[in-house]
């Protein structure tokens, strides 16, 4: 039975089924709402699963000069990744596996996805796909420093007030506890910083304007994935996808977190209803207000964006978090 | 903790030294011999080491033997005295693994090369040397064969000595390593002059307490010297032209194993000798956490704009042991439980390391072997020809990048985890920042060497040979398994070695009769408590079932998404379709590469990459002057805190 | 007494002295030597006791003779023969190096760099 339970977690929910459906699903609302920002119609909001099928049936090549394996093994490689760590995160207070010390595992783990498309790009074998990978490098070295204050800041704001060694803890079932008894973290003073912090860096995660500089469809022709079709490319669209999915619930769980809203719920449906609807509006606000009003960026300047803006706020908030608990 | 007397140690360590004059004496004739020599002298001290393990580390003896028979009079060492403990038997392990697949590689790495009985002499007599000075138990032993390594090592450097980088990488080993011995000689005359013995257990028993200005003075001298020996910044100048210059079968020694003994005298020095002065003080936590994240941080900025592979590595090796550093600079924290985290991260680095950077210069030592040079501007797309040597390379990155089932990812949580509970916050931003460079200038490595477009005079190279390959599995099979099986590592090798540290009274009881140590010290020394502090309880079974029903998932759905077409199997490769894009363009060869890459992040920083380019001018004075400095700055460092 | 350890310490500077400025080769291997000759003096130095005669072991020995101490006597014999050894080396390395550079001056020995 606990068999059982355990492969429908890992298939359904919030294994496989869920992360696609919900993936390809923000992505449409994301296209249709930057679309009706700019005053067209956009496409429908299911297009995502309908270039999903196509791409599946449709042929792929695999150019001369690529290194045939990995380029086949890098998107499976990448989405794997993503699913794992959708299995991590807190769900209002439901958690697949429960373990103590994951942020740091979600760290690591979310440099997989970049990790393969890096890899992808690599095996391909084309100039194009070589400047890609470089960009993506950078911009992935970027965005982890503040990443990892903000994880800093959050952890040691939890793991004071619960008393662990060192006044930190890594876990984010505590802090999806602490949530639930002292209400939800962004209504503290010391995380608005962390939390504007966080919406800046999830563009460059998922990979949207402005700092989708690695992906530059006008310049590179779109990097890394330049020799990619078929199947193969519907596996990294899908990959992308999630990876909005994640970065949104991620969002959700460290700031917004508790049990349902801090009402205290604890059915498990509805609360994934309002975390789904917690996740729109993050990616709303995050990934589609700022690619319907800006343009794409240098990859210089978005490291020197990411190592100033956000990595002062996130400061700002660790500061504030030593702060407030002397 | 009773003493318990074998003759193991003495073989492991007699014997190579007794094969490396074997060989010397068989001249240029009878080269499988030399090849079957050297195999089975570096065998037996890996089959010495694990019939240690027994007593060591099963029952918690500490073997001792005094040799000669000379054994202590009226309680005073006389005599030179071998004992290990779990700590040595840690390091031995790991230098006996490595040095026997050396061993194996260089069958058919140098078969090139002539006047290979001046190789496999000075072979075994690094393997010997190295083996000898993790086992001993006395101070000027421990001298004498870090010279004989020093020596062994230069002489390896320099063996192909009709490249112009060999001669000139040895020549400035040959400086700032006796430097660096010379510092450590004059440490231990300074100590000699107080203490009146050479046996490490009396040392430290007799300097309890009696702390002096010499003493501290030697203190200061001798870290600065094993740190010439352990690469740490500023002394870090040496191992780039090295190991770059060194045949690969011996790179991997240099940088993987030699590093480590640089280590284990700092151990030995701050953890045994200098108990009390050391253990438990915040000022010299903050001196080796601070030297640690400088190393850490200089080695990866320096590692980022190389473009020689060997070179890259030795930088990223100078990195590594900062991490190492690190872990053993929180290892001397106040609070016990963070002390115990931090030194069971130390150590489990050491191993990872040893592990992942031998097999990384391996994979490079085969792409030499094949293509004649190690120039990531004139190498590409070697993924096609050499698959295996990829595989290889692949694994090695995903362990230094620290990703979950390898290895690296134990050892970089358990750095990071006690780094902030030990509350030095910045250390740990700068060490996740470091870990990401680090996963940077491997990429480019791939992207250089293995994948790209493939040069018209490398079109015809073959894989290697199987006998080069089989250590290099080796290599990947014990990263795969300390990264799944970290649990059985930590219980057998990493826990033991942890609590030797701390057991200097186990440690000096074993020269002497038991209560030696309580009289001297006046009191019972508290040694932490070994506990599982690793907070992850996640467990890598799980993860390894995650994974296969994963890909079992993924493999289902594909296949049935997938038409199946049939008529793919006769592609005609010449078609123009499989062309990689140009745009439409003329295609003429474009491989981005070497220097090429990240040009954004050089760009933005490129007022700190260029001085520090330029401060490595490659000028043996100006290396030699930051030795002089470091050992300066220690110096007053410590008399204005000790 | 006294003069033994200044005269140690004033080699090994001079030794440190003439690796940091020197610029040929033969000189900065010459410094150190130097380097190796200040310490074994100190080496000796450190076992000196007023009073007493050379350790050697005679037949003719009656309990309650003074010696010196015999044991740095045997350290700077092994580190004599560990300088003549780095010695040797150094110097092969530098006439290697005038083969293949054509010049023994450190600053144009130098094509690795950066």
């Amino acid at each position: 039975m606990d068999i059982l339970v355990y492969i429908f977690n890992i298939l359904i929910f919030p294994g496989f089924l869920f992360c696609f459906f919900f993936g390809l699903l923000l992505s449409g609302i994301d296209r249709k709402l930057v679309a009706r920002m700019q005053r067209r119609i956009g496409p429908p909001v299911f297009q995502p699963f309908y270039d999903f099928f196509k791409l599946i049936g449709k042929g792929h090549i695999i150019p001369r000069g690529a290194a045939k394996k990995t380029f086949m093994l890098a998107p499976i490689i990448g989405l794997l990744g993503v699913v794992i760590i959708s299995m991590f995160i807190p769900i209002f207070g439901y958690v697949f596996i429960p373990r103590t010390a994951d942020m740091i595992v979600i760290l690591y783990l979310l440099t997989v996805p970049a990790v393969a498309l890096i890899l992808g790009g690599s095996s391909s074998g084309s100039p194009y796909s070589g400047v890609g990978i470089s960009r993506e490098m950078v911009t992935m070295l970027s965005y982890e420093l503040p990443l990892v204050i903000i994880l800093l800041a959050v952890g040691s704001k939890v793991g004071h007030s619960l008393g662990e060694i060192g006044n930190v803890t890594f876990s984010l079932s505590k802090v999806a506890e602490y949530q639930s008894k002292n209400g939800m973290l962004i209504c503290s003073l010391s995380m608005i910083p962390a939390a504007i912090a966080f919406l800046l860096c999830i563009p460059a995660e998922v990979g949207t304007v402005p700092f989708d500089v690695a992906e530059a469809e006008t310049e590179i022709c779109e990097g890394p994935l330049v020799e990619y079709s078929g199947k193969y490319l519907a596996l990294y669209k899908l990959m992308s996808a999630i990876k909005m999915f994640i970065m949104g619930s991620l969002f959700v769980a460290l700031f917004f977190g508790g049990t349902g809203f801090g009402t205290g719920i604890k059915f498990l449906p509805l609360n994934t209803l309002l975390m789904m609807i917690l996740v729109i509006i993050t990616i709303s606000i995050s990934v589609s207000f700022l690619r319907a009003i800006v343009a794409r960026i240098k990859v210089e300047h978005t490291l020197k964006f990411f190592w100033t803006v956000p990595t002062a706020l996130a400061f700002v908030s660790l500061i504030l978090t030593y702060v407030t608990t002397l | 903790m009773n003493g318990y007397s074998s003759i193991l140690p003495l073989m492991a360590i007699m014997l190579p030294f007794l094969a490396a004059f074997i060989i010397a004496l068989t001249g240029n004739k009878a080269l499988g011999l030399k090849r079957v020599l050297a195999v089975i002298f570096t065998f037996i001290p890996l089959l010495a080491v694990i019939l240690l393990f027994k007593p060591i580390i099963e029952n918690g003896h500490i073997v001792s033997y005094w040799l000669g028979n000379w054994v202590p009079e009226k309680t005073w060492a006389i005599g030179i005295g071998l004992e290990i403990d779990a700590f040595g038997l840690f390091c031995g392990l790991i230098i006996t693994l490595t040095c026997f697949l050396s061993s194996i590689f260089s069958i058919r790495y140098m078969e090139k090369d002539n006047g290979l009985e001046k190789y496999y002499t000075m072979f075994m007599l690094l393997t010997a040397s190295m083996i000898g000075f993790v086992f001993t138990g006395d101070l000027f032993n421990m001298y004498v064969m870090l010279e004989i390594m020093t020596f062994a090592a230069i002489g390896l450097t320099a063996f192909r000595n009709h490249k112009y980088k060999s001669i000139e990488a040895g020549f400035k080993y040959i400086v700032i390593g006796s430097l660096g011995s010379s510092l450590i000689l004059l440490g231990t005359v300074l100590i000699y002059a107080q203490a009146h013995t050479l046996n490490i257990a009396q040392i430290s028993a007799i300097l309890h307490g009696n702390y002096n200005a010499v003493t501290i003075f030697a203190l200061a001298l001798m870290l600065t010297g094993y740190a010439v020996k352990a690469f740490l910044v500023p002394c870090h100048t040496w191992p780039a032209d090295a190991h770059m210059s060194a045949p690969s079968s011996i790179s991997m020694l240099l940088s993987g194993v030699m590093s480590k003994t640089g280590i284990f005298g700092i151990i030995r020095i701050l953890y045994m000798i200098y108990r009390s002065k050391c253990v438990a003080a915040p000022s010299m936590e903050f001196l080796m956490i601070f030297w640690g994240t400088i190393t850490m941080l200089i080695g990866a900025s320096m590692a980022i704009i190389q473009t020689d592979f060997k070179r890259l590595l030795a930088f990223s090796s100078v990195s590594q042991i900062g991490y190492v550093i690190v872990g053993f600079g929180v290892g001397l924290s106040a609070k016990t439980s963070v002390a115990v985290t931090g030194t069971m991260g130390g150590l489990y680095h050491m191993l990872n390391h040893a592990m992942f950077k031998s097999l990384a210069f391996l994979c490079a030592g085969a792409v030499l072997y094949r293509t004649g040079t190690t120039d990531t501007t004139k190498l590409g797309g070697l993924a096609k020809k050499m698959p295996y040597t990829t595989v290889l390379f692949m694994i090695s990155l995903a362990s230094i990048a620290g990703m979950p089932p390898f290895n690296g990812f134990v050892s970089k949580w358990l750095i990071y985890q006690s780094t902030f509970e030990a509350g030095y916050w910045p250390v740990t931003i700068i060490a996740l920042l470091v870990s990401v460079m680090t996963l940077a200038y491997f990429i480019k490595l791939a992207q250089s060497v293995f994948f790209g477009k493939i040069h018209k005079e490398h079109e015809n190279i073959k894989e290697i040979p199987w006998s080069m390959r089989v250590p290099m599995i080796v290599l990947a099979a014990v990263c795969i398994f300390a990264g799944t099986f970290w649990n059985v590592i930590s219980d057998k090798l990493i826990e033991p070695a942890a609590y030797a540290i701390y057991n200097i009274q186990g440690y000096i009881d074993v020269m002497f009769n038991k209560g030696y140590a309580q009289n001297m010290f006046n009191h019972e020394i508290p040694i932490p408590k070994m506990t599982r502090a690793m907070a992850g309880y996640w467990s890598p079974i799980n993860w390894l079932l995650l994974f296969v029903v994963l890909i079992i998932g993924f493999i289902v759905i594909a296949s049935l998404l997938s038409k199946g077409n049939k008529k793919e199997s006769i592609i005609d490769l010449s078609d123009t379709k499989y062309d990689t894009f140009t745009g439409g363009e003329k295609e003429y060869f474009s491989h981005m590469a070497g220097n090429d890459l990240f040009w954004g992040l050089k760009h933005q920083f490129r007022g700190y990459f260029k001085t520090l380019k330029n401060a490595h001018s490659g000028i043996v004075n100006d290396y030699v002057l930051w030795v002089a400095a470091c050992a300066a700055v220690v110096t007053i460092y410590l008399f204005a805190v000790l | 007494m006294l003069l033994n350890y200044i005269g140690a310490f004033l080699l090994i500077v001079f030794g440190l002295y003439i690796i940091l400025v020197k610029k040929n080769l033969i000189k900065i291997v010459v410094g150190m030597s130097l380097l190796d000759t200040g310490i074994n003096l100190l080496l000796v130095s450190v076992g000196f006791r007023p009073g007493g005669t050379a350790p050697l072991f005679m037949n003719d020995l009656k309990p309650g003779s003074f010696f010196v101490d015999p044991v740095p006597q045997a350290l700077t014999l092994t580190s004599i023969v560990i300088g003549a050894c780095v010695t040797a080396l150094a110097l092969s390395l530098v006439i290697k190096v005038k083969e293949h550079y054509g010049t023994i001056d450190a600053d144009k020995v130098r094509r690795l760099n950066g």
